[in-house]
Formats: structure tokens, C-alpha cells, sequence
């Protein structure tokens, strides 16, 4: 079995990823946005420093003039602290220079003068700086190189702190993120613990416990009233079971009694030879019913466990019904019923089954006609399939029993004789052969009588 | 007739015994496959039955073994298992006919009459009778004491079975069986109810009454009257 990592763990790591996701995004845009403004910042300087010195050199015509020029960009730029500026003029001479300013070779060249921004180390420090060429107001030379730069130590440590705290922040809020889902996900599945608890409850003999639905978030109240209808068919299904497994004791039990109760009667004197002779008589036929009756319970296992598997055959059904007809012709003139078959259908199936399914079936119907009525039963395609119908009329099963009427020894009205309704397992047997040919049946209460319905493919 | 009895259950074996030598048959009864099939093997019989769970050799290998040494009685199984593979293996072997236990003796003595029966039915009876009655198969027509006797069909297959069988006790199962092709049982008390509606029609208003009910048992004709 492939181990799951719990619904806890899962949620927890998906907070904090996200979280940590999130604030890693926000941390490098808001890193960027400060540099590029510090970035923006330098740059100001620098372009600042441009200007003055562009301004300068527009007053610069000669090399007369370069003493001049020298001791002005001396009194603006000498002092500031972390500028270095370097002046070159068009022959590459070095014509001013801040003390200890340091450039990249290649920036002091002449295609090095291009204007855009650079940074460097220099001497453990960082620097940004820019070379561009300025215009004199003279043509000698007509322009001169300029290279600028600042130190911006100052916003590398800024900006290595603000990772610092914020890689820290990062972290803590992972972490926060992780131990917040943590509780809200434990809270939001305390419900299913409450569940868990209460289905552990359930056993055999509780079959009527239920899941509570108040307090049961939305989520989970349909998997809660869902797995409470699965108890109420299993307390179903178990009941029907404990009833058939009482019934079969008690079914048994009374002609064992009888029997027992008979052979021990006779043997208490002597008697007549017609006397044993009646006796062992009614005895055959106490046994006869058990007999019957251990075969019907044997075919009903058999189904209950797949065993019965109907060959598949064409079968007449009008053809069958007439037979079974004639078959119970005398029962039926007996209680002066008709029994009239109308339409007509084949199916597929085994016929020596449905033929022991409708006899069951009619004579049931038969049964619990009154007198002087009509057992009719009409055959049709619907559905795809074919649908066999018998009505009888008579008393209506009570709708509380009609669930049950298929349900094996389950009688209607238990105080009836046996005798009277055979042993019970007739309508049961015709629902297991109806069902291992994949059909349904359905049993229904008219105003006046009863109308059991068979849907075969 | 001869039959060979093969049951290991004693009281099984025991009843069997008597029950069918009481019906005029010569029996021999063996306890275990292997004494069944020396007998079978050695003697000469008419039938045979044999159980299908038996000590040391079962039903099926007896069979097999009856069959290869050149025995072609006819055999019918008893066997407490109704499983439609033991059926069809039966079949396959050549078995004759089964009987799921519980069943009624008079069930199986039927049975057992019948297979005895075929093979030797080479001269089908045109008319039959027992004492005043009288039917002819090929008109379709019963009278009793020379008087007309109107029935309907079954009734008419019901008697012509019972008049066929006469002095067997026939049981309910085999009547619906012959006579409406029912191979099951029914709750219900049909075959009764067919039964009396025609023994009134045979037996009503004359001194002698040929159909008789056997407690516990089935119906018998008999000429010889209760």
C-alpha cells in the first residue's frame, strides 16, 4: 500500500510554500525597485557633476585657459567626499584628476566614453561611475573626455542588510504560515476526528448509531449524511438477516416439534395398526415439507452466493404461462378463479427457472385470490425488455410489508398457518431467478388486490 | 430384479434394503465404493444405486469402474449435493438418473421402476384396465362399467399413468412430473386438488374405488380396491 502523507502535513507545506513564494516575488521586487532608485540616485550625482563640468568647459578655448579650468574643477570637485573625477583632453592627457581617483582602463579610452554606467571594486570598494565627452567652447581641443564616478559602498551595505532581513523575514513568515495552517487545518478536520470517534462506535449490535450532521462543516456533512444512509441500509440488510436466521430456527423447530411430539405420543401405548399407519402417514408428510423446505433454503443459498447461473435458451413466456396454467387448472376451478393471459413475448433465459419463478408467481396469486375472481396476467415489451404482469384480486399487502414481501419466511401476517402459504420462500425464490437473469421484480398494492411485475432483457 | 445398493450411511443403506425387497426386489447392499464395485463387477444386476460420497472408492469412480468392465445396468445416483457440476458429471459418466436426498421412497421406487421399465416397453398397450375401467389410447376414451367417462386432458394423462403404474404408489412429485412437466416442487396442493376432481369422476357412485391416497406417500390405482 503507498503511504499518504496526512491532510495536516499536505495543507501545512502548501502554506508555507505559498507564503514563501509569495514574500520571495514581493522581497526581489521591492530589492530591485531600491536599487534601481539608488541607481537613479548615483546617477543624479554623476549627471550633476556633468553639468558643472560641461558648464566649465564651455568657458575653455585655449590651452591658455587650462590653469583656469584646473583650479575651478579643483574648488568644485576636490573634497567631495567619494567623487573621483578624471579630465582627459584630446591628445589623452590627463589635464585633472581627483586625488586618488581610479578608473577601469577601458572607460579612459577613447570609444570608452560612451555614456553609460558602470560599476567596479576599487581598492575593496564599489564604485559606479560614467565617461562621456563634453564639448570647449574653443577647438583647442573641441572636446575633452570626462570620467566620473561615485562610491556607493554606502548603498551596497543597505542593500546587503535589506536582503539580510528580508531572506529573515522570508524565513519567519514561512514558518508563521506553516504553523497557522497547521492549527486552522487541525481546527477545520476536527470534524472528521468527531466522525471517526463516532463511526468507531458503530458495531453489530449499535447498527442505529449515527454520524452527527450539526457542527459538520458543508463539506463534509454530505460524506457524513451519505455514510449515515450506508449505516441505515447495513442496519437494513443485518435485520432482514437476524429475522431470516431466527425465522429458519423457528421454521424448522416447529415441525421437528411436531414430529417429535407425534412419534413420542404413538410409542406412549400400543396402538392399532391403522393408527402407526396414520401416524407414520402424517409424519411422511411433516417430512415431505422439510424437505422441501431445506431444498428451497439450499436453491436461495446457492443464489445468495452466485451459484446460479441460468443456461440461455429462448423462452416462450405466453407458452410457459399457459402451461403453468393448465397445471393449476384444478386449483384455480376450486376457487372458482379464471386465469387469463394476454399478449406474449419471448426471453432469453433458462426455462426450467422461469417456469419454477412464475409458478411460484401464480400460485402465490391463486393463493390469495377471493373466490370468483380472475388471476390475469399480461405480457408486453417495455423498456427495452419484456415485462410480465400478474394481478390478483384480493387483500392489498400492508404498504409496511410490501418492502419486505420477498424476503425469505417473511409472511404477512404471522399468525397464519403454514399450510396456508407454504413455507415463505416461493416469492424469494422467484426474486434469486429473477435476479440471475438480470431482471427486476416489483411487487404492488392495488386498491383491490395485488400486481406483481417481472422486467426481463 | 436384482438391484445393487451402494450406501456407507447405515440407517441410509438399512432402509433402502428393506424398503425395496419389501417392493419384491432381490438386494444386495454394499458399504463402500470398493465392495460396490467387486459385487457390481462379479454379480449380475438390473439397477444399480449408488451414493455419491462413499468410503474408499466414490460414486463416480464406482461407475467408471462398473462401466469399464462391460456392466451396462442402468444406475441411478442418490447424492446430498445438488450442485449442477455433479450433475452434469453423473451424465457424463453415464449415469442414468439422480435423486437429490432428502427424497421421498416412493419417489425413488418410481424411479427406479422406470428405468427398469425402459428398454423393455416394446409393446405399447393399446387399451388398459383395471377391474370396470377401461381406457383406450388411441380413442381417447375412458368408461367405467361400460358408462362414458368425459375428461379433460390432464385428467386423462393423469389416469392414463396411474392405470400405466397401477399398484405403484405414485408420489406427487412424479405425477406433476409426467403428466405437466413440472420438474419442482410445489407448495401447493395442486396435484390433491387434481387427484380428487378425478377420482370423482372415476370413482364416484361405484362400489369398488380404484384410486386410493397413501398417506404420506402418493396415489395409487389398484384394481384390488381399499
Amino acid at each position: 500500500m503507498r503511504r499518504t502523507a496526512s491532510i495536516s502535513a499536505r495543507l501545512t507545506l502548501l502554506f508555507a510554500a505559498v507564503a514563501t513564494s509569495i514574500l520571495l516575488v514581493l522581497g526581489l521586487l521591492v530589492g530591485n525597485e531600491v536599487e534601481r532608485h539608488f541607481v537613479e540616485q548615483d546617477m543624479e550625482v554623476l549627471d550633476g557633476k556633468n553639468h558643472l563640468i560641461g558648464h566649465l568647459l564651455e568657458q575653455y578655448r585655449s590651452p591658455a585657459d587650462l590653469p583656469m579650468l584646473v583650479r575651478q574643477l579643483g574648488d568644485s570637485l576636490v573634497g567631495h567626499h567619494g567623487l573621483a573625477a578624471v579630465l582627459i583632453d584630446g591628445a589623452g592627457r590627463r589635464v585633472f584628476a581627483t586625488p586618488g581617483a581610479a578608473f577601469p582602463e577601458a572607460m579612459l579610452l577613447g570609444d570608452g566614453a560612451d555614456g553609460r554606467p558602470r560599476t567596479w571594486m576599487q581598492d575593496g570598494l564599489p564604485w559606479r561611475g560614467v565617461a562621456s565627452r563634453l564639448p570647449t567652447a574653443g577647438g583647442q581641443p573641441a572636446e575633452m573626455r570626462v570620467a566620473l564616478a561615485v562610491d556607493i559602498s554606502h548603498h551596497e551595505r543597505f542593500m546587503a542588510s535589506f536582503r539580510r532581513t528580508l531572506w529573515l523575514f522570508v524565513a519567519f513568515a514561512a514558518l508563521l504560515a506553516g504553523v497557522l495552517g497547521w492549527v486552522v487545518v487541525r481546527r477545520g478536520l476536527a470534524p472528521l476526528q468527531a466522525m471517526r470517534r463516532d463511526a468507531a462506535a458503530v458495531t453489530a449490535d449499535r447498527l442505529d448509531l449515527r454520524l452527527a450532521l450539526d457542527d459538520v462543516p458543508a463539506e463534509l456533512a454530505e460524506l457524513a449524511a451519505t455514510l449515515n444512509e450506508m449505516l441505515a441500509r447495513l442496519e437494513d440488510s443485518f435485520g432482514r438477516l437476524r429475522d431470516f436466521s431466527s425465522d429458519r430456527a423457528h421454521e424448522l423447530r416447529t415441525p421437528v416439534s411436531n414430529l417429535m411430539t407425534e412419534t413420542q405420543v404413538a410409542l406412549s401405548r400400543a396402538r392399532s395398526p391403522e393408527e402407526y399407519r396414520e401416524i407414520l402417514g402424517s409424519n411422511a408428510e411433516e417430512f415431505e415439507r422439510m424437505a422441501r423446505m431445506i431444498g428451497d433454503m439450499l436453491f436461495l443459498a446457492q443464489a445468495d452466493h452466485g451459484l446460479l447461473v441460468p443456461t440461455r435458451e429462448p423462452v416462450d413466456l405466453a407458452a410457459q404461462v399457459r402451461e403453468l396454467f393448465d397445471f393449476f387448472d384444478a386449483l384455480a376451478e376450486e376457487k372458482g378463479l379464471r386465469l387469463a393471459l394476454e399478449g406474449g413475448g419471448s426471453v432469453t433465459g433458462d426455462t426450467l427457472m422461469l417456469r419454477r419463478a412464475l409458478a411460484n408467481l401464480i400460485a402465490n396469486a391463486i393463493r390469495h385470490s377471493v373466490r370468483d375472481s380472475r388471476v390475469e396476467v399480461r405480457i408486453g415489451a417495455a423498456g427495452g425488455g419484456t415485462l410480465l404482469a400478474i394481478e390478483n384480486r384480493g387483500e392489498p399487502v400492508p404498504a409496511q410489508h410490501l418492502s419486505r414481501i420477498f424476503d425469505r419466511f417473511h409472511r404477512v401476517d404471522p399468525s397464519r398457518s403454514r399450510d396456508d402459504e407454504g413455507a415463505g420462500l416461493g416469492l424469494a425464490i422467484t426474486r434469486s431467478i429473477v435476479r440471475a437473469h438480470g431482471g427486476e421484480i416489483t411487487a404492488r398494492a392495488l386498491p383491490d388486490g395485488m400486481r406483481f411485475e417481472i422486467l426481463l432483457a | 430384479m436384482r438391484l445393487l445398493v451402494v450406501e456407507d450411511e447405515a440407517k441410509t443403506g438399512d432402509y433402502l434394503r428393506q424398503g425395496l425387497v419389501e417392493a419384491g426386489f432381490v438386494v444386495d447392499l454394499a458399504r463402500d465404493g470398493l465392495d460396490g464395485l467387486h459385487l457390481g463387477q462379479t454379480g449380475d444386476y438390473d439397477l444399480a444405486i449408488l451414493d455419491v460420497m462413499l468410503p474408499r472408492l466414490n460414486g463416480w469412480q464406482v461407475l467408471a469402474g462398473l462401466r469399464q468392465a462391460g456392466r451396462e445396468m442402468p444406475v441411478l445416483f442418490l447424492t446430498a449435493r445438488d450442485q449442477v457440476e455433479d450433475r452434469v458429471r453423473g451424465l457424463e459418466l453415464g449415469a442414468d438418473d439422480y435423486l437429490v436426498k432428502p427424497f421421498a421412497f416412493a419417489e425413488l421406487l418410481a424411479r427406479v421402476r422406470t428405468l427398469l421399465r425402459r428398454g423393455s416397453r416394446a409393446q405399447e398397450p393399446q387399451q388398459m384396465r383395471a377391474a370396470d375401467l377401461e381406457l383406450d389410447l388411441l380413442r381417447r376414451r375412458v368408461s367405467r362399467g361400460g358408462r362414458h367417462i368425459d375428461l379433460t386432458a390432464k385428467e386423462f394423462a393423469l389416469l392414463e399413468l396411474l392405470l400405466r403404474r397401477q399398484g405403484e404408489v405414485l408420489p406427487r412429485s412424479l405425477i406433476a412430473s409426467q403428466v405437466w412437466d413440472m420438474n419442482f416442487d410445489s407448495d401447493t396442493n395442486v396435484i390433491e386438488v387434481a387427484v380428487r376432481r378425478l377420482r370423482a369422476k372415476v370413482d364416484d357412485g361405484f362400489e369398488t374405488k380404484l384410486i386410493r391416497t397413501v398417506r404420506g406417500m402418493g396415489y395409487v390405482l389398484d384394481a384390488a380396491g381399499a
